[in-house]
C-alpha cells in the first residue's frame, strides 16, 4: 500500500530523509518515531506527495507520488505537522468544505459530519473560526478532516500531540478498528507508550536515515528501550539554580 | 514602579512595530496613484487618495496598545491592583494618536462639534468594538455560503477580503457615492471616476490572492484534490463579487471589466511573487513596473468599456480565462512561492 525505495530529500547539503526503503502493506498502522529534525515530517511529505523527493521513488495506493499526485489526493488523508486549516472557516465549514470537494454525497456527508463532530467532542467549537480555536480542537477538526472522505491511508503527523485523553482514547480506537477493515495508516508521534499500543509496525529514523523496520512481533525489548537504543540515549540536564533561593 | 515601567516598555515596543508594519504601505497601489498624481501635478487628487487611506488607517491605529499585551501574561504578571490601574492609565498615552487628538481638541480655532468628532473616531478605535467582533467572526459571518464544490473556498476568500484595509478604502467612496446618489448630488460623469477609484483600492489584493493563507492554508490547497484553476477561480469569485457590489451604485460594468483585467494583470505576481500578508493591514503587491502595468489595465479595461459598452467585456473575459488557465498550470506545477 505504502511503498519507497532510496527516498531521499536534502535541501541544500543537508540530507533531511537520507535512503529511505519501506514497504507498509494493507491494514497496518506503522508508526515512524525519532527525534526532532529526524526527518519524520518530511518522509510524510513527500509520501503525500507534499514535497517532491530529491532521489527515489515512492508509491501510495499504487500511485507515484510525484507523478500521480491529483489521484493520489483523492485517494488518501493527512493531517499535516501544520494542520492546514484556514483561519477564516469554522470547524463545521471545514468539514463541509472537504464533504464538497471530495465529492462525498449529501447523504452521507451530514451524518458524517455530525458523527465527526460528536465523536471527536466538537460541538462547543462547532461554529468557532478556525483562527479563534484552541489547537487541540484544530487538530481534532483537521483530523475529522482527514476522516472525512474514507481514505484506503491515512497520514498523520503528530495526531496525538496536545489532544485530550478521551479523543486520544476514541482516536486509537477509530483507527485499530479502521486498520481492521484494511486502512492504512502512517503515523508519526513522540508518545511512545500509544504508538506501543496501537502500531503493528514500528519505523525508526536517525538524521534522516531509517535505522529501524520492524513488526511488533520482531520487536526485541519495549519500545521504549528500543527507542532509546537506536533513536537517542535518554539524558538529563541539572539546573543548580533551580529550587535555590 | 519597576514592573508597570517593565510593562509599559513592552507595551510600547510591540505598539512601535505594529504601527511601523500598519504604515509600511508601499508596493500598494494607492500609494502609487498618490504618488503618482503629485508627479502629474494633481496635488487635489493625491490629496484625496490619502485622505480616503487616512480615515481607514485612522480607526485601526487609535486601538488600545494594551490590547496587544496577551491576556493571560497580564492576569500572571505579580502586579498590585494599583499597578495595574497605573499601567491602564498610561497606556493610552504610549500611542501619538493620543497625543495628536488631545492637541486636536485644545486647538481653539477647531469647532467643538469638529472635535467631538474626531474624539469619538479615536475613541470607537481605542474601544476598537468592532475589531474585537472582528476576530471572533462577527462582521466576516455575514459572507453567504456559496452552492458547488467551490462554494466554501469562495466564503472563506470573501472573508480574507473582508480584513484587508484595501476593502474598506474601496467601501469609503463607494458609500460616499452611493450616499450622494441618493441625494441626487452626484453628476454623471463622477459615476466613472467613483468606479476607477473602488477599482484602484481594490486592484492590490488581485495581487496578493494567497497572501493571507498563510503556509497552513497553502498546505491545505495543496492536499485537497483540486485542480489548481479551481482553486483560483473561487478566489477570483470572492473578487469579482465584491467588485461589483462595492460598483453596484456607480458602473457595474465597467467595475466587472476592470476587475477582470485586475486579476488577469495581477495573476503573475500572486503566483511567483506569493508574499505573506497581515489582517487589518494595507496589502503589499509588486513593484513599481508589474503594478503600473496593473493600475493601467485596470482602469484603462474600465474606461474603455464605459465608453464602448458591455462588448468590452469579451476581450475582458478572454484575457482573464487565459490567466486563470495559466495560473492554475502554474498551481499544478507547485510554482506558488
Amino acid at each position: 500500500m505504502i511503498s519507497c525505495r532510496g527516498l531521499t530529500k536534502r535541501f541544500g547539503e543537508f540530507a533531511a530523509v537520507d535512503g529511505i526503503s519501506l514497504e507498509v502493506a494493507p491494514g497496518t498502522i506503522c508508526a515512524c518515531l525519532g527525534a526532532n529534525g529526524a526527518g519524520k515530517s518530511t518522509t510524510v511529505r513527500m509520501l503525500t506527495g507534499l514535497l517532491k523527493p530529491t532521489s527515489g521513488e515512492a508509491t501510495v495506493c499504487g500511485l507515484d507520488v510525484s507523478r500521480d499526485s491529483l489521484e493520489l489526493r483523492r485517494q488518501i488523508g493527512v493531517l499535516p505537522e501544520d494542520l492546514g486549516l484556514f483561519e477564516d472557516l469554522s470547524v463545521e465549514e471545514h468539514l463541509r468544505l472537504t464533504a464538497d470537494v471530495y465529492g462525498v454525497s449529501d447523504s452521507h456527508s451530514g451524518k458524517r459530519i455530525e458523527q465527526l463532530i460528536t465523536g471527536l467532542r466538537l460541538e462547543p467549537a462547532r461554529h468557532t473560526f478556525a483562527g479563534r480555536c484552541s489547537h487541540g480542537t484544530r487538530k481534532k477538526t483537521a483530523l475529522a478532516m482527514a476522516l472525512l472522505p474514507n481514505p484506503k491511508v491515512l497520514f498523520l503527523d503528530e495526531p496525538f500531540e496536545a489532544i485530550d485523553p478521551v479523543t486520544s482514547k476514541t482516536m486509537r480506537d477509530l483507527l485499530v478498528s479502521a486498520a481492521a477493515r484494511g486502512v492504512t495508516v502512517f503515523l508519526t508521534s513522540h508518545i511512545l507508550p500509544v504508538a506501543e499500543e496501537i502500531a503493528t509496525r514500528f519505523v525508526i529514523l536517525r538524521e534522516g536515515r531509517l535505522v529501524l523496520n520492524a513488526s511488533r512481533a520482531e520487536l526485541e525489548g519495549s519500545l521504549e528501550q528500543v527507542y532509546f537504543d537506536l533513536a537517542e540515549p535518554a539524558g538529563t540536564v541539572a539546573l543548580d539554580w533551580l529550587g535555590h533561593d | 514602579m519597576r514592573a508597570v515601567l517593565g510593562v509599559l516598555r513592552a507595551t510600547y515596543n510591540a505598539l512601535r512595530r505594529e504601527q511601523q508594519s500598519r504604515l509600511k504601505v508601499p508596493a500598494n497601489n494607492l500609494y502609487y496613484a498618490a504618488v503618482a498624481s503629485i508627479f502629474m501635478l494633481d496635488p487635489t487628487l493625491a490629496m484625496f487618495v490619502a485622505t480616503v487611506v487616512l480615515i481607514v488607517l485612522f480607526f485601526p491605529l487609535s486601538a488600545d496598545p494594551l490590547r496587544l499585551a496577551p491576556a493571560f501574561r497580564l492576569g500572571l504578571w505579580p502586579l498590585s491592583r494599583g499597578e495595574r490601574g497605573l499601567v491602564r492609565a498610561i497606556s493610552p498615552w504610549l500611542n501619538p494618536v493620543t497625543w495628536l487628538v488631545a492637541a486636536f481638541a485644545l486647538w481653539r480655532r477647531v469647532s467643538v462639534g469638529m472635535a467631538a468628532l474626531v474624539s469619538g473616531v479615536f475613541a470607537l478605535g481605542f474601544l476598537a468594538p468592532w475589531r474585537r467582533a472582528a476576530s471572533r467572526g462577527g462582521i466576516l459571518r455575514i459572507a453567504p455560503r456559496f452552492p458547488g464544490a467551490l462554494g466554501s473556498l469562495v466564503r472563506k476568500d470573501l472573508r480574507g477580503l473582508l480584513t484587508t484595509l484595501d476593502f474598506y478604502c474601496a467601501l469609503v467612496p463607494a458609500v460616499a457615492a452611493i450616499a450622494y446618489r441618493a441625494a441626487g448630488l452626484l453628476p454623471k460623469e463622477a459615476f466613472l471616476w467613483g468606479t476607477l477609484l473602488v477599482l484602484l483600492a481594490l486592484s492590490t489584493p488581485a495581487q496578493t490572492l494567497f497572501g493571507l493563507d498563510g503556509r497552513a492554508g497553502l498546505t491545505r490547497y495543496r492536499l485537497l484534490p483540486m485542480a489548481g484553476w479551481k482553486v483560483l477561480l473561487a478566489k477570483d469569485i470572492a473578487f469579482l463579487l465584491a467588485a461589483v457590489v462595492l460598483t453596484a451604485a456607480l458602473v457595474p460594468a465597467a467595475g466587472l471589466a476592470g476587475a477582470l483585467a485586475a486579476l488577469a494583470f495581477g495573476r503573475k505576481t500572486a503566483i511567483q511573487e506569493n508574499r505573506t500578508q497581515l489582517r487589518w493591514r494595507l496589502q503589499a503587491g509588486a513593484s513599481f513596473g508589474p503594478a503600473l502595468l496593473q493600475i493601467a489595465g485596470t482602469l484603462g479595461a474600465a474606461s474603455f468599456e464605459h465608453a464602448r459598452g458591455p462588448l468590452v467585456l469579451i476581450p475582458c473575459l478572454a484575457l482573464w480565462a487565459v490567466s486563470l488557465w495559466w495560473g492554475g498550470r502554474q498551481l499544478d506545477a507547485g510554482q506558488l512561492a
